[in-house]
């Protein structure tokens, strides 16, 4: 290094060392605050996007849906009650991206989610829903999906014990099961196979249902697609609410 | 290797290697965040996301790439989007008597710091991370998202400049 590279690195280091002294355990607190103290604290109720009162109301409508061909129509009051679109902005890697999603229903209207539909769709099936990419990935490419299943008398915390057996099959390194408050409040399980870019992850939220069940939302990538749709299915994720 | 246990620890969302991991990486980070955003404020917030986004995404993070370009691109992207906001604001308030340095002419300033400051961002910032952290060409364009080369001719003439600026009677063999 040059004298003047010296003189250069010296004069940054001079001239910014009163802002690490002055902020390094400001900053830290700040941190502290928003990753830990708030984990310790109890776990809130996620508030409901729409009013109870029409959440109610819409419940009673379902019990008619799948009977009568006026259910049918009814049905579309939860459409009204979320708005049909919106633009979000998400934060890849730091870059925040604006992106407009869509509201989507889950199977017989137990949930709504709003999804990137410039990328992704929802196939429903009869035990559950799978958001995955528009165009199928060539075959080299592991499975890119986020699986959404209810099951409807496990709760959460029988649930997460079975899955956690589960995985640890195909995931040793399984990380510890988390209590977490987003993208959703509940149970997180997060695993990987290797550290290769075609290295499969799982990511799992074990979430109660309101009642006495769990829905169970599961993602699939891959290492590389980590910062893509990794990132992109977690902000789907956080719309996610249950219609009771 | 240090960093790699740490990463396993911040994945397994350990608070206690989570401080360490902070200790040793908060002093770099603020030190580059206020150089950039040429704001206290700013590098405070633009620092303290960066953690936590550190902390919440470790799972995006590749282990087989190396951790601090990801790390610092984060970071220098945290600072710019806060600038990009504030000069919004600034533009709203239509502030006309309150000239920003880069627009001091060089003749005024004798202090490096300030001369540094001086230059655009798109030479100003390759100069920050290279002085303050010490990455190469190659980690800065890694950081920045631009070619080697790019990286390479803008720390030139980002040097240059500064030369001129504060030994002018010096020859130019100095910076190659």
């Amino acid at each position: 290094m040059s004298k003047f590279d010296e003189r250069i690195k010296n004069d940054l280091a001079k001239r910014t060392d009163k802002d690490v002294s002055d902020l390094k355990d400001e900053i830290w607190n700040g941190i502290n605050q928003e990753l830990f103290e708030r984990r310790r604290s109890k776990m809130k109720r996620k508030k409901r996007l729409a009013p109870a009162i029409m959440i109610a109301a819409a419940a009673i409508v379902l019990a008619f849906t799948f009977q009568t061909d006026s259910g049918l129509a009814l049905i579309k009051n939860i459409k009204d009650m979320f708005a049909p679109e919106k633009e979000i902005i998400q934060s890849i890697e730091g870059q925040d991206e604006p992106t407009d999603v869509h509201l989507n229903e889950g199977k017989d209207s137990e949930y709504i989610i709003y999804i990137d539909e410039s990328r992704y769709k929802m196939v429903k099936g009869s035990e559950s829903d799978i958001i995955t990419t528009i165009e199928p990935l060539p075959e080299k490419y592991p499975e890119v999906s986020m699986e959404i299943k209810q099951y409807p008398e496990v709760k959460p915390e029988e649930l997460v014990k079975q899955i956690e057996a589960e995985l640890k099959k195909d995931f040793p390194e399984l990380r510890p099961v988390e209590s977490v408050t987003e993208p959703v409040e509940g149970f997180w399980l997060h695993g990987l196979t290797e550290s290769k870019w075609d290295g499969k992850v799982i990511d799992v939220n074990v979430i109660s249902n309101g009642k006495e069940g769990s829905f169970v939302i599961t993602k699939k990538y891959f290492l590389e697609a980590a910062e893509g749709h990794g990132a992109r299915f977690w902000h789907m994720l956080e719309s996610f609410e249950i219609v009771e | 290797m240090l960093e790699k246990k740490w990463i396993q620890q911040i994945q397994a969302g350990d608070q206690a290697s989570f401080r360490q991991f902070y200790d040793a990486y908060a002093g770099a980070a603020i030190r580059t965040a206020s150089a950039i955003t040429r704001n206290r404020e700013m590098a405070k917030d633009a620092v303290q996301e960066t953690f936590i986004r550190v902390f919440r995404q470790i799972g995006s993070y590749n282990p087989e790439l190396p951790f601090d370009p990801w790390f610092y691109r984060i970071l220098t992207n945290e600072c710019l989007r806060l600038m990009k906001k504030e000069v919004a604001k600034l533009e709203l308030a239509d502030i006309e008597d309150n000239p920003s340095l880069s627009e001091e002419s060089f003749d005024q300033l004798s202090d490096l710091y300030d001369v540094i400051q001086s230059l655009d961002d798109i030479h100003r910032i390759p100069l920050i991370l290279k002085y303050v952290k010490g990455f190469s060409e190659k980690e800065i364009a890694e950081i920045l998202g631009l070619n080697q080369n790019t990286v390479k001719s803008r720390l030139f003439k980002g040097r240059k400049k500064l030369h001129e600026q504060l030994q002018p009677n010096e020859e130019e063999g100095e910076f190659q």
